[in-house]
C-alpha cells in the first residue's frame, strides 16, 4: 500500500518535473515576476484585491495589451515601431473628431485603417529601402505628430455627446468589457497566426535569422509589411480606444504608451535579436506592467515615480538579457575552443602514425 | 580606366563628378527644396535681416549642443539615445536647485555635469555591453525624468535675477549672444576632435567597421561610455544654458511643448539626421549636424514669419526628417551592406 502511493508520487513528481523543464524558462520567469508583483500589491493594499480592480486592470489591458502586442511582433521580427505613440494618438485624433457625424463604429474604421495603412506603409519603405525600423520611425514618429495636431487643429478634441461611446466600457461577466473582449480576441487570433501559418513564422525566421531567411526565398517585403501592418493596427485601435473611453483626444498625448509596452514585451520574453517571443508572454508582461502600474495608482503615487519604476524594471531585464547573451557567446567560443583543440589532436596523431 | 575616359571625367568638373547616376534624385530633390527655400526667404517680409538671422542661429544653439553630443554617439555606431530631453531635464533641476541655494554657478554646474556624466556613464556601460541603445536609453529616460520629477516634486524652481549664470543665459559679447558664440566653438572643437585626434579617428573607425575596430583593440565598452558621456554633457551645458536663460527650471521644460516643436529628443535627433550624417555610424560630422540644426530653425522661423501654426511646424520638421531618411536610405540602398 505504502509502497504504491510512492511510486505514485514518484510518477507525478517525475511528470511536474518533465512539464517544468519543457516549460520556455523566459515565460515561466514572466508569470512568476506577474504573481510577485500581484501578490505583493494584494497583500499591501486591501483595495487591490477586489473585483473593481480586476476590471480595472482589464481595462487597462486592453490598451497597453494591444500596444505591447504591436511592439512584441516588432521584435520578434527583429525590428522597433518607435511610432507607436503617435500613431495611437493620430487614430484618436481620427476616432474622437469623426464619431459626432458618423457613430461610432464607422469613425472606428477610418481611424484604424490609416493607422494600418500608415503601418503597411512604413513596412514596405523598410523592407524596399533596406533601412533600420528605428532610423525610419523615428522620423515617422515626429511626422504623425504633427499630421494629428493638424487633424485635431492643434487643440484637444472633444466628442460632443459622451454617452454616445458609453458601450466601450459596459461590464460584461464582472471582469470584461467590450473592449477587452475584443483585444483578448486579437491576441488568441495573432497567437494562431504567429505560431501556426506560414506567413506568421515567416516573421519568427526574418527575425531570429534574417541573411538565412533571404537565401532560403522569404520575401523579406511580405512578412515586414505584415508585421508593421499588425502594429500600426494594434496601435490604431489602441488609441480608438484610449479616445472612446475618455471621450476627448490629445495629439501631443500617449508618449508613455512606448516605455511601457517596451518593459511589457521585455517581460514578456521578446529577446532584442529577434526571433524569440510569444504572444502568451506578451500577454503575461502586459499583465505585470498592470498590476504593477494599479497597484501603484492605488497606493496614489505620482505617475513620474511609476515611470522610474517601470525605467528600473526595463533595466534589469536588459541587464540579464544581455548577460545571458554574453554568457552564450563565451559559451560558444570555448565549445569551438574545444572542437579545435581535439581536431589538432587528431591530426596530429594522424600525423605520427604516418611518421611510424 | 582607359585614357579616353579618365580624361572625359577629368574635363567634366567638380558638379558633374559629384552628380553620379545614383544619386541624381537625391541632387534633384535637394535643388526644388533650396529653390523653395530661397524663394520663400526672399518672399518674406523681415526674414533676411540681421536681426532675424541671429534670432535664427540663437534658436539653433541649444538643439544644435546637444546635436553635437549626440553626432559622437551616433558616428560610433550606436544610433542614437532616446534619453536627450530626460538628461537634460535632470541637469537643468540640479542646476536651478544649485542656483537657488546659493552654491554659485560654478558649483550648480559642476553639479549639473557630474549627475549627467553618470547617467551618460551607466548607459554607455550597458549599451557597451550589447544592449540595445533604443531599449537601454528609454529605460534610462523613464528614471532620469522620473527622478528628476521626484526630486522636485514637478514643481517650478526660481533663483533671483541678479545671479552670476547671467552672462550665459541673456548676455552678450560684441552684439552676439553667448549661447550662440558657446554653440560655434562646442562645433569647432568638436570637429577638430573627430578630425585630428586619435579618439575622433577611432571613433569613426568603430562605427564604420566594429569588426575591424575590435580587430585593433578599439572594442566598443569604451567607446560607448565615452561618446555616451560626451553627449550627456552636451545636454547638460544646454540645460544650464536654457536654465540661466530663464532664471528657473522645471522637469518638462523640454517635454513636448519645448518651442511647439514638439519633442526635444526627436528635434535633436532630426538635427543629426537631417543633413545626412549615416545612423548607421562611421559616416558623417559635426558640421553636418551644424548645418542641420540650422537648417530646421531657418525653416521653423521661416514658417512662424509666415502664420503657421505648429502643428504645421512639426509636420515640416517630420517631413524633413522623413525625406532625408527616404533619400539617403535610396541613395546609399546598393552600396551599403544590411546593417
Amino acid at each position: 500500500m505504502c509502497d504504491v502511493t510512492q511510486g505514485q508520487r514518484g510518477k507525478t513528481m517525475n511528470l511536474i518535473k518533465q512539464k517544468l523543464t519543457e516549460l520556455d524558462p523566459d515565460l515561466l520567469f514572466a508569470v512568476i515576476l506577474s504573481l510577485c508583483v500581484f501578490s505583493f500589491f494584494a497583500f499591501s493594499n486591501p483595495l487591490f484585491f477586489t473585483l473593481n480592480a480586476g476590471f480595472s486592470i482589464m481595462e487597462r489591458f486592453a490598451v497597453l495589451g494591444l500596444v505591447g502586442l504591436a511592439l512584441t511582433l516588432c521584435i520578434i521580427a527583429g525590428e522597433i515601431d518607435l511610432s507607436i505613440g503617435s500613431n495611437a494618438a493620430l487614430s484618436a485624433v481620427i476616432v474622437v473628431r469623426l464619431t459626432d457625424s458618423m457613430g461610432a463604429f464607422p469613425a472606428i474604421g477610418i481611424g484604424v485603417l490609416c493607422a494600418t495603412l500608415i503601418g503597411l506603409a512604413q513596412g514596405y519603405l523598410i523592407a524596399y529601402l533596406k533601412v533600420r525600423a528605428i532610423v525610419l520611425t523615428v522620423g515617422t514618429l515626429m511626422l504623425l505628430r504633427g499630421v494629428a495636431l493638424f487633424a485635431a487643429d492643434e487643440k484637444t478634441v472633444m466628442l460632443t455627446d459622451f454617452r454616445m461611446t458609453d458601450f466601450i466600457q459596459e461590464k460584461i461577466w464582472i471582469f470584461f468589457s467590450p473592449a477587452s473582449l475584443l483585444v483578448i480576441l486579437l491576441f488568441i487570433i495573432v497567437g494562431v497566426f504567429i505560431k501556426y501559418t506560414k506567413y506568421g513564422r515567416e516573421i519568427y525566421a526574418i527575425g531570429g535569422a534574417r541573411k538565412e531567411a533571404i537565401a532560403s526565398g522569404v520575401n523579406l517585403k511580405r512578412p515586414m509589411m505584415i508585421v508593421f501592418a499588425l502594429s500600426g493596427f494594434c496601435a490604431g485601435m489602441g488609441g480608438a480606444i484610449i479616445g472612446l473611453r475618455s471621450g476627448t483626444a490629445q495629439p501631443l498625448a500617449l508618449q508613455y504608451l512606448l516605455l511601457a509596452a517596451t518593459v511589457a514585451a521585455f517581460i514578456g520574453g521578446v529577446n532584442i535579436l529577434g526571433g524569440k517571443g510569444s504572444v502568451i508572454g506578451a500577454a503575461v508582461g502586459v499583465l505585470t506592467v498592470n498590476f504593477l502600474n494599479t497597484g501603484l495608482v492605488y497606493n496614489v503615487t505620482p505617475s513620474y515615480v511609476v515611470q522610474i519604476y517601470l525605467g528600473v524594471l526595463l533595466l534589469i531585464v536588459i541587464v540579464f538579457q544581455t548577460l545571458s547573451i554574453l554568457y552564450d557567446k563565451g559559451k560558444q567560443r570555448r565549445l569551438l575552443l574545444h572542437d579545435t583543440a581535439l581536431t589538432k589532436q587528431k591530426m596530429m596523431d594522424a600525423y605520427k602514425s604516418v611518421l611510424k | 580606366m582607359s585614357a579616353l575616359e579618365y580624361s572625359t571625367s577629368m574635363s567634366s568638373g567638380w558638379l558633374a563628378k559629384k552628380i553620379t547616376k545614383e544619386n541624381r534624385v537625391g541632387f534633384a530633390i535637394l535643388v526644388v527644396i533650396s529653390i523653395a527655400f530661397i524663394y520663400f526667404a526672399i518672399a518674406t517680409p523681415n526674414y533676411l535681416s540681421v536681426f532675424n538671422v541671429k534670432t535664427i542661429i540663437r534658436d539653433a544653439a541649444i538643439v544644435g549642443i546637444m546635436g553635437i553630443g549626440l553626432t559622437f554617439v551616433t558616428l560610433s555606431g550606436n544610433f542614437f539615445l532616446l534619453s536627450m530631453k530626460e538628461t537634460a531635464a535632470l541637469s537643468i533641476i540640479v542646476f536651478a536647485m544649485g542656483m537657488s541655494n546659493d552654491y554659485g554657478f560654478i558649483f550648480s554646474m559642476l553639479g549639473a555635469m557630474s549627475i549627467a556624466v553618470l547617467a551618460g556613464a551607466f548607459q554607455g556601460i550597458l549599451i557597451g555591453l550589447g544592449g540595445n541603445p533604443i531599449i537601454v536609453t528609454l529605460g534610462a529616460a523613464g528614471i532620469l525624468y522620473g527622478v528628476a520629477s521626484w526630486w522636485s516634486d514637478n514643481l517650478v524652481i526660481f533663483f533671483k535675477r541678479p545671479h552670476d549664470a547671467e552672462w550665459l543665459g541673456t548676455g552678450m559679447v560684441l552684439g552676439v549672444p553667448t549661447i550662440t558664440i558657446s554653440f560655434v566653438i562646442f562645433a569647432i572643437i568638436a570637429e577638430l576632435v573627430l578630425r585630428k585626434t586619435s579618439f575622433g579617428r577611432q571613433v569613426y573607425l568603430v562605427g564604420a567597421n566594429r569588426a575591424a575596430g575590435k580587430a585593433t583593440g578599439h572594442e566598443n565598452l569604451p567607446m560607448a561610455i565615452k561618446t555616451c558621456i560626451i553627449a550627456s554633457a552636451c545636454c547638460a551645458f544646454a540645460a544650464i544654458a536654457f536654465s540661466a536663460q530663464m532664471s528657473s527650471a522645471q522637469a518638462n521644460y523640454f517635454s513636448s511643448e519645448f518651442g511647439s516643436s514638439g519633442d526635444l529628443t526627436i528635434l535633436v535627433i532630426a538635427t543629426v539626421m537631417v543633413a545626412g550624417n549615416s545612423i548607421m555610424g562611421g559616416y558623417g560630422s559635426v558640421l553636418r549636424t551644424s548645418l542641420g540644426a540650422v537648417f530646421i530653425s531657418a525653416t521653423d522661423n521661416l514658417m512662424v514669419l509666415q502664420g503657421f501654426n505648429s502643428g504645421a511646424r512639426v509636420l515640416s520638421v517630420g517631413l524633413m526628417i522623413v525625406l532625408s531618411i527616404l533619400i539617403f536610405a535610396y541613395v546609399r540602398r546598393d552600396s551599403r551592406s544590411e546593417g
